[in-house]
């Protein structure tokens, strides 16, 4: 088996339990812990896909960076609705918070 | 040195594959979180393998410095009071849907990678640290600037969105 298809087989595997885990968690921050967990799966992949292949090595670590930026940013902004979710209907639990009025 | 990148990569994936399920299946959510980075440091020692330092660098600043704190910030925010609610348990079709969720591309994308083994180097390239600032400069510079104008417009929402007051007119 190639090096590739080794380190493909641990990025699927992080990427399937993280979606797995999403359907899983019943609150909002499980959830964030399973979405951190497939973007790493997506960030080792692009990574081993890049480096081990005729692709542009620069390319696939910058677009890694970026998914990693992008990962800070999108936590930044989940932790500041999850607190606003917290403060108004005093749980974190996805199936209660169903209410979309303003 | 062959067999030491092996037992490296062996490893990694018990590291990653262990930390995975601690961070799905664990009940408790901080023992989730140290899962979390149990298998981000696995992760990191696969960029070093990889021969890409920087990159295992920035995970670890990254995610196991950064987001992992912002993570553990909002579990202690969340946590119900004396009066919260107990954890109900999950019936049983959230169950069948997570695995169905689990197995659906998992099993896919596997029969893909193994029907059609990709074709590789044995030997990851090396690109150092000066290349890459040079593609950030040069070749990639809008991405670069497009990154720092998210990261900029996350941040701002984000202290917007906890400063208003909700709810009050």
């Amino acid at each position: 088996m190639s090096p590739l298809a080794l380190y493909q087989m641990v990025g699927l595997f992080m990427a399937a339990v993280g979606l797995g885990g999403l359907v899983w968690r019943r609150t909002l921050v499980g959830m964030i812990i399973s979405l951190e967990l497939m973007l790493n799966g997506a960030g080792l992949s692009i990574v081993a896909a890049a480096q081990l292949t005729p692709a542009d090595p620069i390319l696939g670590q910058l677009g890694t960076l970026f998914v990693m930026g992008l990962a800070a940013a999108e936590a930044a902004l989940i932790l500041a609705i999850v607190l606003i979710v917290v403060k108004r209907f005093h749980t974190a639990d996805a199936g209660d918070v169903s209410q979309l009025r303003g | 040195m062959e067999l030491m990148a092996k037992t490296a990569f062996g490893l990694y994936a018990v590291m990653i594959v262990g930390g995975s399920i601690m961070a799905v299946a664990a009940s408790s959510l901080v023992r989730a979180l140290v899962g979390l980075v149990a298998a981000m440091f696995g992760v990191a020692g696969m960029y070093l393998l990889l021969a890409a330092p920087f990159l295992a660098f920035m995970q670890i600043l990254i995610y196991v410095g950064g987001v992992t704190v912002l993570i553990f910030f909002a579990i202690m925010f969340t946590r119900p009071g004396p009066a919260g609610t107990a954890p109900r348990p999950h019936p049983f079709r959230r169950g069948l849907q997570a695995v169905l969720a689990m197995l659906a591309p998992g099993l896919i994308l596997l029969t893909v990678i193994l029907k059609h083994p990709p074709l590789s180097f044995p030997i990851p390239k090396n690109v150092g640290p000066a290349l890459l600032g040079k593609g950030m400069l040069y070749h990639y510079l809008l991405p670069f600037e497009l990154i720092s104008v998210a990261l900029f417009i996350g941040m701002a929402g984000a202290v917007l969105l906890a400063w208003h007051k909700w709810g009050q007119k």
